[in-house]
């Protein structure tokens, strides 16, 4: 065959168009999955917010808070090593159930389109187009919900601080540290929704059409 | 038509030649050749050999209708010609080009240019409007977008959904869906249609509308036509019929011996 020439690598530019098409159309899906991702993003930030606060008491609080926390008893009990290690666990935990929350939502988003990328690859779709078209797709969610779920879990934690500690929540998690568990929590969210979109398909995209068309996962 | 008996007196006279000239000669009437084709399932401790050495040849221009009793392999054999499974032993050409051969380029070129697929199941993009799943080969095939749209539309009204292009497949029936299916499978004009039984799941007067469709398309454009089926209202349209029992084939029937000796299925 010599006529036979090597199959067009779709441009990025194409390739975001078909994505976002995707999207779009499947409104309603691509709307829970990014709820998911934010809803699990808004725990995590809550979580390591509220205790970067709590962290920051014994140091920065002013003296008449801290008189006041221990008035009532609090100081002694936020300080104590049982709290201090139920708030690790409870902060493992989060993590935990954020990280599966996410993973589990783009494998079944990835696997119950096995037989879409079957078929795509029956019309000539490269491989590389797949993963490619999961990693637009993911990232875009990624980032939308993750940065939805920061913003949300950053106001839960601060309203809260401000509730319990009045103004001076704001300066007991210095601006550093907040940074840098914003930065530490999009990483997470944006990262673990690629590696769970990514992962299933780049299996699929793997495999021989027939077989990605028959599992039914 | 040329029928199976031509087609073995020429093969081996081109392989002692073995010059390019003969080559081509080849080329010229086998589209598909598959020889010892085996393909064996593993299921846990249990093999399943769902082909065991089949020989088929196709010529250039022909429909042919792979029979068989369900489990006989209909749908592993043209898995393996359409070059979406591999075969454990045995070797496949399209256009006298070994499609083991192919790298994943070349082979997304075959599946995208050569072969036009239609399955029992439609298989359509779920989200896709009609025309969407129509263009997507084009886009692969990197045809220009209007261009694109307007053989699709073309396409569309040609398989008689021209009022269709803009439903989704949940808003249409099973056999416009399959429409829409065949539709897509000739957006890059490919010399081979493999259908694995089209109208499997239509009632019979969808399915042989189906069936006409793919006949036609066989006629005016030349189009190969390979179709796995227990359908047979596809006899009577068929060039050639190849019988498949238990992963071998048992025999080929040319359709002169079949009006003969099947005429009263061949209702026309
Ligand atoms: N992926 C698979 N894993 C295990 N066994 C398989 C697989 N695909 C097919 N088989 C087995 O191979 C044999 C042939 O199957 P095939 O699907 O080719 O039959 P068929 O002729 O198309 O049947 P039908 O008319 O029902 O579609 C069957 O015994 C089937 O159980
Ligand atoms: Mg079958």
């Amino acid at each position: 065959m010599s006529e036979m020439q090597k199959i067009v690598i779709l441009p990025y530019r194409k390739v975001l168009q078909i994505a976002f098409q995707g999207l779009r159309i499947r409104l309603v899906k691509t709307f829970l999955v990014t709820a998911c991702i934010a809803l699990a993003l808004a725990f995590m930030t809550y979580i390591l917010c509220s205790n970067g606060m709590l962290a920051g008491i014994a140091e920065r609080a002013s003296d008449a808070l801290q008189q006041r926390l221990a008035r009532e008893g609090l100081l002694e009990q936020m300080l104590s090593t049982e709290q201090r290690s139920q708030t690790a666990w409870m902060l493992g935990i989060a993590m935990m159930i954020s990280f599966a929350g996410i993973v589990n939502a783009m494998l079944i988003s990835v696997t119950e389109r096995f037989r879409e990328i079957g078929t795509m690859k029956c019309l000539g779709g490269l491989d590389s187009f797949i993963v490619k078209l999961y990693l637009v797709e993911s990232l875009f969610q990624g980032i939308v919900g993750t940065v939805l779920g920061i913003i949300i879990g950053v106001a839960l934690a601060y309203a809260e601080g401000i509730g319990r500690f009045g103004t001076e929540a704001l300066r007991l998690l210095p601006m550093n540290d907040l940074l840098k568990a914003l930065f530490i929590c999009f990483w997470a969210g944006v990262g673990l929704t690629v590696v769970g979109a990514l992962y299933p398909a780049w299996r699929a995209a793997k495999m021989e059409p027939i077989q990605a068309m028959r599992s039914e996962v | 038509m040329q029928v199976e008996t031509d087609s073995k007196n020429t093969a081996p006279a081109a392989d002692v030649k073995g010059s390019t000239q003969a080559v081509s000669a080849l080329t010229a009437t086998h589209i598909v050749r598959a020889i010892g084709v085996r393909k064996t399932f593993r299921m846990g401790d249990e093999e399943v050999h769902a082909l065991k050495g089949v020989d088929f040849k196709v010529n250039r221009g022909e429909y042919i209708a792979l029979m068989g009793p369900s489990g006989s392999g209909k749908s592993t054999l043209f898995n393996m010609i359409g070059g979406l499974d591999k075969p454990n032993a045995g070797r496949v050409f399209i256009d006298e080009v070994d499609i083991a051969a192919l790298n994943t380029f070349e082979l997304a070129w075959l599946r995208c240019h050569k072969i036009g697929y239609v399955f029992q199941t439609f298989n359509l993009i779920p989200v896709a409007t009609a025309l969407d799943n129509v263009m997507l080969p084009m886009l692969f095939a990197d045809v220009p977008q209007a261009e694109a749209q307007d053989k699709a539309v073309e396409l569309l009204k040609k398989v008689g959904l021209g009022e269709r292009v803009f439903h989704k497949p949940v808003q249409m029936s099973g056999g416009q869906q399959q429409r829409v299916a065949v539709a897509r499978a000739l957006a890059n004009d490919p010399a081979i249609v493999l259908a694995d039984e089209p109208t499997g799941n239509l009632d019979s007067v969808t399915g042989r509308q189906i069936i006409e469709l793919l006949r036609e398309i066989n006629q005016t454009d030349g189009v190969t036509v390979i179709s796995a089926t227990h359908d047979y209202k596809m006899l009577s349209v068929s060039d050639r019929i190849a019988w498949l029992t238990d992963g071998v084939i048992e025999r080929f029937a040319s359709r002169d011996e079949l009006d003969i000796k099947e005429g009263r299925t061949d209702a026309k």
